[in-house]
Formats: C-alpha cells, sequence, structure tokens
C-alpha cells in the first residue's frame, strides 16, 4: 500500500512536534524514520497509524484520504517500542486479538484462527509458546510476539516505533536480519522509527532524516552517505569526521 | 505507595535501603513505647467498641436476638439498606469508571476542575450531601412545585436516599481507579484499537480486565459507604420506622426507644457486613497493589520517547 502525506503538521500545546511534512511512500517499500529525541519521528508514525490527528495536512492510504479515519478503521500494524502486549492474555490470545474482534461477518472460525496464530508463531520461530504470558518471555521474544499480533489482522502496511529500542546489541542485529529477510519475503510496505543511523542504512530501501519536526533529508542510504550539503545531517551523520 | 515497595525488597537488595531503615531506626524503648501506645488506641477504641456492640446484643440472651430478627420494621431496614445499596453501588460503578476514564485518558478544559469535584463529597459533611437534595427536590425547593404537580416524591421517600446515599458515596470508585488507570498507561488501549477493536471491545478486553481489582476495591469500599451512611439519609429520609429507615436509622430510633438489645442486634449485624467488606477489601487491596506494581513494571521497561522535551 502507497502511503502519501501532505504538508502535514501537529502541535503539543506550543511545540510543534510535525511541522509541514509531506511525503511519498510506495507499495512495498521499506523507509526508515530517522532522528534525534523529541524530532517528531515517532509523532509522524503516530498520524499514519491515527493514534494522534494531525492539526493540518493529509493522509493517503493508496490515494484514499484516511486523514479523519480512526486508527481501528485505518488499521496499520503498529508495533510499540514498549510492545504493548496484553498482559493478562496468553500468547495466543495476543496473537489472536485481532482476529477475535474483528466484525462479525468477516471474522474467521476458531479453527482458521487457531491456524493462523500457530503459523504466525512458527515464521516468528517461537512455536511452542502459545500458552505463555507475556511476563514469562524475554524482551526479543515479546518482540517478536508484537510483531505477529500486529500481522495477524494482514495489515496492508506495518508501522514500528522503535521495534528493536529495549533490547540489547545482539539481540538487535538478530531481529534487525530476520525484519530485513521478512521484508524482502513479504514486500509489505513498512516505516520503521529508529534514532540508530546504522540500523536505518543497513535495513531500509529509504531513509528520512528529521530534525525539529521537519524532513531533512530523504534518500536512498547510499544517496544520504555519499554527501549532503545540509549542515544538520552532516553533524547528525558524523559526515564530517 | 514507595513505601510498600521499599518494604517488599528482600534484606540486602538495596544496600541503601537497608543502611536508610538503620538509620533512622530509634532506640528499643523508644519503639516499644511507640507500639504500646498504638495497640492500647486500637484496644480502647476499636477493638473494645466492637466486642460492645456484640454483647450487647446478646446481653438479654438469644431469643432477643432471633424476636428482633424477626421483626417486621427491623427486617424492612434491613431491606432498605440493600435496596439503597443496591442502587448506589452499581450507578457509582458506573460513574466512577467514566469519570476515571476521562481524567486519564482525555486532555480537556476543567479536568483539574472535575478531579478536584471527585473529591468534594469526601470533604463536606454529609447532612449538607443530603441538604442540598431537599433545597432543590424538597417541597419548598427548586423543582418542589413541579414534582409535587406530577405527583412524584423525592424527599422523605427512598428516590431521596438513593440521591443522598449516591452523592456520599461517589468518589470511591473513581478514586481507586484512578491511580491504577495512571499507572497503567494507554498503550494495550492503542494496540487494542490499531488491531481493529471498538471502543467497547477495548473496555471489555483491555481496560476492565486490567482494572478489575482496583474496581473491585472502589466497589465494596462505595458499598460499605452506602450501607453504613447516616448522616446524608437522615436528612432526606422521614424516618419512619417499616417505611422510610435503613440499618444505621433503625438503630438509632431502637437506640432512643431504650430498647438496647434490639438495637445492639441490628448493630452488630451491621458490623458483620462491615467486617465481612473489609476482608474482602484486604484481599482486594493485595490483588491490586501486584496489579499496579505490574503496570509500573511496564512503564519502567522501556524507555519512551518524550512527546514534550
Amino acid at each position: 500500500m502507497s502511503i502519501e502525506i501532505t504538508s502535514l503538521t501537529k502541535s503539543f500545546g506550543a511545540f510543534p512536534a510535525v511541522n509541514d511534512v509531506s511525503l511519498k511512500i510506495e507499495t512495498g517499500e521499506m523507509v526508515a524514520f530517522l532522528g534525534p529525541s523529541g524530532s517528531g519521528k515517532t509523532t509522524l508514525l503516530r498520524l499514519i497509524a491515527g493514534l494522534e490527528f494531525a492539526d493540518k495536512g493529509e493522509i493517503f492510504f493508496n490515494g484514499e484520504n484516511v486523514t479523519i479515519k480512526n486508527a481501528n478503521e485505518r488499521k496499520a500494524g503498529f508495533v510499540f517500542q514498549s510492545y504493548a502486549l496484553f498482559n493478562h492474555m496468553t500468547i495466543f490470545e495476543n496473537i489472536a486479538f485481532g482476529l477475535h474482534v474483528a466484525p462479525r461477518a468477516k471474522r474467521l472460525t476458531k479453527e482458521k484462527i487457531r491456524e493462523r496464530v500457530l503459523s504466525l508463531l512458527e515464521i516468528i520461530q517461537l512455536s511452542g509458546l502459545e500458552n505463555r504470558f507475556p511476563v514469562q518471555l524475554s524482551g526479543g521474544q515479546r518482540q517478536r510476539i508484537a510483531f505477529a499480533r500486529a500481522l495477524a489482522v494482514e495489515p496492508k502496511v506495518l508501522l514500528l516505533d522503535e521495534p528493536f529500542g529495549a533490547l540489547d546489541a545482539k539481540v538487535r542485529r538478530e531481529l534487525r536480519t530476520w525484519l530485513g529477510e521478512f521484508h524482502e519475503r513479504t514486500r509489505l510496505t513498512s516505516l520503521f522509527v529508529t534514532h540508530d543511523q546504522e540500523e536505518a542504512f543497513e535495513v531500509a530501501d529509504r531513509v528520512v532524516i528529521f530534525d525539529k519536526g521537519s524532513v531533512q533529508k530523504i534518500g536512498t542510504p547510499l544517496e544520504i552517505r555519499s554527501g549532503t550539503s545540509n549542515a544538520f545531517v552532516r553533524d547528525f551523520l558524523a559526515l564530517d569526521i | 505507595m514507595a513505601s510498600f515497595i521499599d518494604f517488599r525488597n528482600p534484606p540486602g537488595s538495596d544496600r541503601r535501603a537497608d543502611t536508610a531503615i538503620r538509620a533512622t531506626a530509634e532506640p528499643l524503648w523508644v519503639r516499644r513505647v511507640v507500639i504500646g501506645i498504638v495497640a492500647l488506641f486500637f484496644f480502647f477504641f476499636l477493638f473494645l467498641p466492637l466486642l460492645v456492640v456484640f454483647q450487647g446484643a446478646l446481653a438479654k440472651g438469644v431469643d432477643v436476638l432471633k424476636e428482633a430478627f424477626t421483626d417486621h420494621d427491623i427486617l424492612h431496614s434491613i431491606w432498605m439498606t440493600l435496596i439503597v445499596a443496591l442502587i448506589t453501588v452499581p450507578a457509582n460503578t458506573a460513574f466512577g469508571i467514566a469519570a476515571a476514564w476521562a481524567i486519564t485518558r482525555y486532555r480537556f478544559t476543567g479536568r483539574q476542575v472535575l478531579l478536584a469535584l471527585i473529591d468534594l463529597p469526601l470533604w463536606v459533611s454529609p447532612v449538607i450531601g443530603g441538604l442540598i437534595y431537599v433545597l432543590l427536590y424538597g417541597r419548598r425547593g427548586y423543582f418542589g412545585p413541579w414534582l409535587q404537580a406530577h405527583d412524584i416524591k423525592i424527599i422523605f421517600a427512598l428516590p431521596g436516599m438513593v440521591l443522598a446515599t449516591t452523592f456520599v458515596t461517589f468518589p470511591f470508585v473513581a478514586r481507586s481507579l484512578i491511580p491504577l488507570m495512571q499507572a497503567q498507561g494507554v498503550e494495550e488501549e492503542e494496540a487494542a484499537l490499531t488491531l481493529g477493536a471498538s471502543g467497547l471491545q477495548i473496555l471489555r478486553r483491555i481496560t476492565l480486565p486490567k482494572i478489575r481489582w482496583g474496581l473491585f476495591y472502589g466497589v465494596i469500599l462505595c458499598n460499605a459507604r452506602a450501607m453504613g451512611e447516616f448522616g446524608a439519609v437522615s436528612v432526606v429520609s422521614a424516618k419512619i420506622s417499616g417505611k422510610t429507615n435503613t440499618m444505621p436509622l433503625e438503630i438509632e430510633r431502637l437506640y432512643n426507644d431504650y430498647l438496647f438489645p434490639q438495637a445492639f442486634a441490628v448493630a452488630s449485624a451491621l458490623s458483620l457486613l462491615a467486617l465481612l467488606t473489609l476482608s474482602l477489601k484486604t484481599l482486594a487491596e493485595w490483588k491490586n497493589r501486584r496489579q499496579f506494581e505490574a503496570g509500573q513494571r511496564s512503564l519502567l521497561e522501556p524507555t519512551i520517547e518524550p512527546l514534550h522535551p
């Protein structure tokens, strides 16, 4: 699914979190939002998901204006930085949640739901954990469960907010590679927020660099690294050193 | 909340907390005197009165007790107490959830005012809680003439008693939910939203299970106050035994009529209800603390990018 954003603006009180951002993301792309803390990249992701509403500007999914649609109508797959797993439910119930709350007419049968949950567990290489509770899993495992839960409803776009932010370096690298391979296979349009440039440049097809709520630079990793005159980008990527 | 979390650390797990306890520890005799004063206070002001209530009920033998609990007026007062609680508690549960939801989930003008207003019934005398309804719905109140013209009786009848009790017991559910819901944050609700859940599905499947022990705690506290309320109800009830008397009002009536064994019989029944509530409350507190800490833990784990730098 393609995503188009036109002059999107969002302020919290007097603080402009996202300031006049326009972007076009093509179907099947993997795009990284890179920038320092408070640069507006997470807010932009939340605006796209419908978890925040813009003050100005519009958002289009495949050409359809979704600016005023609620998050539960947009159904973008969202993976939270803290995973936001449902702690009172088993892993099975967590992954099946989106399937269980679907409107009755569209809801899958019990067997079909079970089938899909188990196959997702296989994809994320956590088969056999379906009866555990989230607190019984490690950070990396929880991260993958959050991922499977978002994928269960077959979203047209995947939004990841600092997906590996809370993990140690080794697990981080493993999951990053795994995510890259997953995207190669499925070509699901994906956006992810990160403050780690190595992560952004390794996984993404294109990188968008943010500062103070505005886009500073858009391009492929090669284009960005091969040089830019933008002072902030040069400084942030430490290109001068 | 911080204090009991500190004490739950196993000894030696945090050296600073350990030395802090040692550094502030008083000499043995000071500790004994303080504990002794507290124990004496508890004995004379809480334990002894409770004992006397049950003793008073049994003073004239079991037969008088049996008679008391077959007396029409006394049974009716128990019935009235239950009816008032049965209407008040569910109503305040719904109000309390709505208020806690609004305060913890939305930012709106007047939020601080609403937060302060929730506490109002705890700050004013219950008698005032009764009086305001007399001023509104009484014969000479604002809506009095209209109500009389339509033959609706609120004051000196059940509706007034329910209104007054609702006023007095309003804060309990909201107050026990607000800190809990604040600690838990909104991320799980947001996750459910992106998975396509509707507002009602989120409330039923995510929010309510997460707050259930805090809610239970608030509900039984609300129930205890509803059953025991005297001041507010005594203003709006006509105090007609066998018609509009609740248990606390009936106890006063029996006592004023020098029917001491009967008064103590009803009092002991009310005390038993309170003791039952207390033990349920203790259970809920324990469960709630665990849920609260789980909420805190899930908040502490990640470093969330602040929205306002």
